[in-house]
């Protein structure tokens, strides 16, 4: 056995190759330069939210001190970090694999693991908002000390919650139960916060406030820090096993969606829909998405409460368009990329194309219906509300969905779901982020027309008419689209074996 | 060289092995053989502890091999793909090897002169991920893998599995010669009962985690398997 800071040297060599190894690098540039964008933007939102905090908060509340108040919703924050990290971070293990046979200290292999997970990029984004802030605002009310103290301390909460949840996670796999009762303990926390019952945002303001009056208290989130880590490697260190640590797949216990007896009876396009329900349920990937479809749903109350969004129209469209459609898009965009791995056997076995093209648009309609269903108590920010989402849930239905389904057939780029990143990007093509234009964009710019002559009710009739169109001309579009896919296949079919 | 006692793995209440007693001396040559769900992998897996028995103890030179590392200096095996880095290309998992086992240059070079021809030139020098590999070329870098360190103790599970035919018989030849010239003890798992009669001098089946025969093998083994396994 070789030393443990050689150990340590190899697996970080190991974990530099990896990164700059991953297939994330293999995309073609146009796609990589939009997610760069995107991501760059993000990051300057975030910048720009650190650098303008404080001229926020003292508009919202200009008769308190904004570090207090900032400090106040710290730990809220942590709670909600803690909940987004329990759903999209996965557990760094599958590696450990290719180790555990070799002559290696366990214990190397532990802080391997451990170290790991602080390459996820959650654990840096904060830092965006937390540094000007200490900069700009910390600093010269305070002291330079008080500031790096603060923001040290900060950071090493973050990193706290990073060993929590890996911890919290090992402990309960696939029990998603105690983290969905932990999202309602926090909310009702927000709740009594509210009525005045208790305060949270004081209790942290108040610890907080330790951080800044004296810098030994940092001691404190360190040894938080350190706590987890040691009971997070004590716990791997009896259970460094494969199966014990969540890394090999034995032992998931198979679901009942096998029995969908109701929709096997509808024969042909019952049996693709439920194997598509099936698919989305039983990939980490799609199934991230339907956990993340109270954030699509709930949109709406980001912007109905305001009414600087409540009377723009040409926003609530946009609004309306995603709350019914962003699922469906998602699953439409996508519908065949995600049979990658058996198209072949598709093709090879399925007699009735025209039944398989329409079981996919069958599908996105029923999505779009069930979001549009959930949603209609957005009526009660307004009548107008409830009528421009029914025309963008008719677009979305009779227009939107034809238009994707068309696109589709254009996806050529393998989608592997058995590879189990949340957010993994591989398939996306550049058809796929210009299916996302029409998407939102088309009937912002059919409105606009009729905003600027006058006539913003047409306008919405309009939009909802054409829906309704798509419908009444179903046959003849999934007939279009069937003619596309006959045509395609091939290409599809070469594209998804690679 | 191992020996197993009263050795028990369940799933959920359901037994997947029961060993209540195996040696396997040093310097001995096994074969395991039997239908899928037998219980091969598993005993491999336990073997180098990388699942907890549910009962029972293994011992590797009388040292249990959980809990302990020791073992894995002499011991090199190769299960399944994920004992690969699939990112890394094959002559950096080589050198991974190499520093991780403390092997000099020199050991190096004359591993890549003992695989020449098991490589086929198709692995060295190819300027490509392990990822990138067909199954058949991954096998063999992990065959060759579990190989270069001069182990005293060598575990492979289906190492025949996804080998062109030329491999596979290389790969008998290459067994055969590692048994006669040193004192290795090799524990091998096939699905091809001929090659497992021409390398292994002591055969075990396994059915339904339960070891139901052990025999040496001679003239009539293959005869014997064959029978057992499709009786008429």
């Amino acid at each position: 056995m070789v030393g443990f800071s050689s150990e340590i040297k190899w697996f970080l060599s190991h974990q530099w190759k990896e990164i700059r190894r991953s297939t994330f690098w293999h995309k073609n540039l146009a796609l990589n330069i939009i997610l760069g964008l995107l991501m760059l933007i993000m990051l300057l939102y975030l910048l720009a939210l650190g650098f303008f905090i404080d001229v926020i908060l003292s508009e919202l509340y200009p008769n308190d001190d904004p570090v207090k108040i900032f400090n106040g919703v710290l730990l809220y924050y942590l709670g909600f970090e803690f909940l987004l990290r329990f759903f999209l971070q996965s557990l760094p293990t599958l590696t450990i694999e290719s180790y555990l046979h070799l002559p290696i200290r366990k214990s190397s292999i532990i802080h391997y693991v451990l170290g790991k997970s602080l390459f996820v990029i959650g654990n840096y984004l904060s830092w965006l908002v937390l540094i000007p802030f200490a900069v700009k605002v910390i600093a010269p009310s305070y002291s330079v000390l008080a500031a790096l103290s603060w923001t040290t301390g900060m950071v090493l909460l973050i990193f706290s919650n990073n060993f929590l949840t890996l911890y919290i996670k090992r402990q309960m796999t696939g029990n998603t139960k105690v983290v969905v009762l932990f999202g309602l303990f926090i909310i009702s926390l927000i709740l009594l916060e509210h009525f005045g019952v208790v305060s949270i945002t004081k209790i942290s303001a108040y610890l907080i406030q330790f951080l800044l009056t004296n810098p030994l208290f940092i001691l404190v989130p360190a040894g938080i820090c350190f706590l987890l880590y040691f009971v997070n490697f004590n716990y791997l260190k009896a259970h460094l096993y494969p199966e014990e640590v969540g890394a090999s797949n034995k032992g998931t216990e198979t679901d009942r969606l096998g029995n969908l007896s109701y929709l096997k009876s509808l024969g042909f396009i019952g049996h693709v829909v439920s194997l598509d329900l099936r698919l989305i349920w039983r990939h980490k990937r799609t199934r991230s998405i339907v956990f993340l479809a109270p954030i699509f749903l709930g949109y709406g109350f980001f912007f109905y409460p305001q009414s600087i969004y409540n009377e723009a129209y040409t926003f609530l469209i946009f609004v309306g368009i995603f709350i019914s459609g962003g699922l469906m898009v998602n699953y439409l965009n996508y519908c065949f990329s995600y049979e990658s791995n058996y198209f072949d056997n598709i093709l090879a076995n399925y007699k009735d194309f025209t039944a398989y093209i329409k079981s996919k648009y069958l599908f996105g309609v029923m999505i779009s219906t069930v979001c549009y269903v959930l949603t209609i108590p957005y009526a009660f920010f307004g009548t107008h509300i409830f009528f421009i989402n029914t025309m963008a849930f008719l677009y979305n239905i009779g227009f939107l969905s034809f238009i994707l389904l068309y696109l589709a057939t254009f996806s050529y780029k393998r989608m592997d779901l058995s590879k189990n990143a949340a957010f993994n990007y591989q398939g996306l093509g550049a058809t796929h982020w210009l299916a996302m234009l029409p998407a939102f964009l088309l009937p912002v710019l059919i409105y606009l027309p009729f905003e600027l002559t006058d006539f913003p009710h047409a306008g919405l009739w309009f939009i909802g008419a054409l829906g309704v169109s798509g419908l009444i001309l179903h046959r003849f579009l999934l007939k279009v689209i069937y003619t596309k896919f006959m045509k395609q296949k091939y290409k599809m079919a070469q594209g998804f074996r690679e | 060289m191992i020996e197993i006692k009263d050795l028990k793995k369940s799933y959920a209440g359901t037994p997947v092995l029961d060993i209540p007693y195996l040696q396997i001396k040093k310097g001995e040559c096994l074969g395991i053989v039997g239908n899928n769900g037998a219980g091969k992998t598993t005993l491999f897996r336990l073997i180098l502890d990388l699942i907890r028995p549910t009962q029972g103890e293994i011992t590797s030179k009388g040292i249990p091999v959980k809990g302990n590392n020791d073992w894995k200096q002499y011991t090199g095996s190769y299960l399944d793909q994920h004992f690969l880095i699939d990112f890394l290309t094959p002559e950096e998992y080589f050198d991974f090897l190499q520093g991780i086992y403390g092997l000099s240059k020199g050991d190096l070079d004359t591993f890549y002169a003992d695989f020449e021809s098991f490589f086929n030139e198709e692995i060295v020098g190819k300027k490509k991920y392990v990822r990138d590999l067909s199954q058949g070329n991954r096998q063999k870098i992990g065959i060759a893998a579990a190989l270069m360190t001069k182990p005293e103790l060598v575990i492979l599970d289906e190492p025949y599995n996804g080998l062109d035919p030329t491999t596979q018989l290389r790969l008998v030849s290459m067994l055969n010669k590692l048994k006669s010239s040193s004192e290795v003890t090799i524990l091998v798992s096939s699905h091809d009962l001929r090659h497992i009669t021409e390398v292994c001098d002591r055969i075990i089946i396994l059915e339904k985690g339960k070891i139901i025969h052990d025999i040496l093998t001679e003239e009539s083994t293959l005869g014997d398997l064959e029978t057992y396994f499709n009786p008429v």
